[in-house]
């Protein structure tokens, strides 16, 4: 927890334009925030050594602290990797999409955020957010529109789309976990391990505790007999794999780079 | 219970919480929290969020604060005004995503309300941020207008385009095109003649175009109320004519010497290459580069 003590940073070109970049994405994954940090070292100072990314992130931090912003690190719900948002700690935490988005579109989301708490899964189907589309708030929307709402929200990383379903994004998890944990403090799910809002995960079968994927990942490495940390009964689950930054980098390599056509930008 | 879907409206804190979050965190005792809550009543709220500020995790900073703290009218503790530039600071940067220009009556309405009369410092202090944590400038579009817009400060680099999450824009490049097209005709051009030329690049204002969309639209409506261009009625003319100029977020954001090479290369030639338009952008960079009385620059 920041205390008031904390040393502010100081700001250079190099940190201004990782903030610029990275509030174009509003979440990265962990080796596009290092390739973005590289890049603005490459930009304004050649010759300085690359800081550290976690102490380059908190000296940023320090200063963002009296905006009531924060570079927050998170880790992905499905498969354990680390992804980096840049959340707004002051007002309520619906009030950044309030900018982006009508009213009624805001209240689909609320809608699709309560049907998602609430799943077993951790996932709301697109039928069952669809039903609810005459009990907006605001103007009124046909499900056609919903659909495409939803889209946008996809494509903003508020939520994630899988198969016809819908979880929130991890980056809306960053964002969201508190104002979530207030406002629905009985439906919300807890992870045993690392005591997180919990979306998507497994859970035991005799005593109903919930872990994360990642943290079950972390927990039962290597154990051959994977059980419950609670009752002790057998997990029943398959056990997924830790997330390995070397092997990701691996794929990392592959993406295409996405030239630019146009002419310089003004 | 199941939370009814109300219960996620940003509302006023005076309406309260769920009740069974009492004891969820231990460092929130029941008193402290009822003085936090009304610590929290009357901090500053936007009126989009009216649920005011949710009080930062650092509330145990906050510890200092009377929980008899004033109300929002009388003097407003150094903690509200810094979040009340903070909650400023986010209006600018998302508004100004959309390049549309940012009134001052939107300022006033959306973020500070019953800090309007403090509008002046706290946009000042907005600016000061934004200038210090992200590089951009906060600037008034035209003298006395109380519209403002942000000018990025670092220059943008071809490999940032790369890196962006959002792709920039591609109508970019065609306004790239026509504002070149203005300065090398002398700073002013007849929508008739814009179209003359950009038919010559399978731009067509009646046709809808493949990265464009609707190059009309564009040129006429959108780049207009970006404030990237001006476009004016010609008068006595028959059929009606329109012509096009640079607008004041053009002459903010970039220069005729920018443009200049931007054409010089386009053509693969040297700025020079074009004597009087060279002399003119030099003319302008020298009167830019001396400092001027009146210049219409911060807020302040």
């Amino acid at each position: 927890m920041q205390g008031s003590s904390r040393r502010t940073g100081t700001m250079t070109d190099v940190h201004r334009r990782f903030l610029q970049l990275l509030m174009t994405h509003g979440v990265l994954e962990e080796w596009e925030v290092k390739r973005l940090q590289k890049h603005c070292y490459k930009v304004h100072d050649c010759n300085a050594p690359v800081e550290k990314l976690e102490d380059f992130i908190h000296n940023i931090n320090s200063v963002l602290e009296s905006l009531y912003i924060e570079i927050k690190k998170g880790v992905t719900e499905d498969d354990g990797r680390p992804i980096y948002a840049l959340v707004n700690l002051a007002t309520t935490a619906i009030s950044k999409m309030a900018s982006d988005f009508a009213e009624n579109e805001l209240d689909l989301f609320r809608k699709a955020l309560e049907l998602i708490i609430d799943s077993e899964t951790g996932f709301a189907s697109s039928t069952n957010i669809l039903n609810v589309v005459d009990q907006l708030k605001g103007k009124k929307m046909r499900k056609k529109e919903a659909e495409q709402v939803l889209q946008k929200f996809v494509q903003n990383k508020w939520l994630i789309e899988k198969e016809g379903e819908f979880t929130l994004h991890t980056r809306a998890i960053l964002e969201m976990e508190q104002h979530i944990r207030e406002t629905y403090p009985d439906a919300v799910k807890i992870c045993n391990i690392c005591h997180g809002l919990l979306i998507q995960g497994q859970s035991c079968e005799t005593c109903g505790i919930r872990m994360h994927l990642p943290c079950v990942a972390k927990y039962f490495q290597s154990n051959s007999e994977p059980r419950c940390p609670n009752c002790n009964d057998y997990w029943p689950h398959e056990i997924p794999e830790v997330f390995d930054p070397e092997k990701e980098r691996g794929a990392g390599l592959s993406k295409p780079s996405r030239k630019s056509l146009r002419p310089r930008q003004l | 219970r199941a939370p009814a879907a109300g219960d996620m409206l940003p509302k006023p804190r005076s309406r309260g919480r769920p009740s069974s979050q009492a004891d969820r965190d231990g460092g929130r005792g029941g008193d402290s929290r009822a003085a936090r809550s009304a610590v929290a009543e009357e901090a500053p709220s936007t009126s989009r969020g009216a649920g005011g500020s949710q009080d930062p995790r650092r509330s145990s900073s906050q510890g200092g604060r009377p929980a008899d703290a004033p109300l929002a009218v009388g003097p407003r503790s150094q903690k509200q005004l810094e979040l009340k530039v903070a909650e400023l600071v986010q209006f600018l940067l998302i508004k100004d995503q959309r390049k549309i220009p940012i009134k001052r009556a939107d300022i006033v309405k959306h973020v500070l309300g019953d800090y309007r009369d403090l509008f002046p410092d706290l946009l000042h202090r907005a600016a000061e941020r934004l200038q210090y944590v992200f590089g951009y400038r906060l600037v008034e579009l035209e003298p006395k207008s109380n519209t403002y817009i942000l000018i990025n400060s670092l220059e943008p680099v071809e490999e940032d385009a790369e890196l962006r999450g959002d792709q920039g824009t591609p109508t970019t490049g065609l306004l790239m095109i026509v504002l070149g097209l203005i300065f090398m005709k002398g700073n002013a051009v007849k929508e008739t003649e814009v179209w003359d030329f950009l038919r010559r690049l399978g731009v067509y204002p009646t046709k809808k175009h493949l990265i464009f969309g609707d190059p009309k639209k564009l040129l006429t409506e959108d780049f207009v109320r970006q404030r990237y261009l001006e476009y004016r009625r010609i008068p006595h003319t028959d059929p009606v004519d329109y012509e096009l100029q640079w607008g004041p977020r053009t002459h903010l954001e970039t220069s005729k010497m920018k443009v200049l090479k931007f054409v010089a290369k386009v053509h693969n030639q040297d700025p020079k290459d074009w004597p009087a338009q060279y002399c003119e952008a030099l003319a302008e960079e020298e009167d830019r580069a001396r400092p001027q009385a009146s210049a219409p620059s911060q807020a302040s």
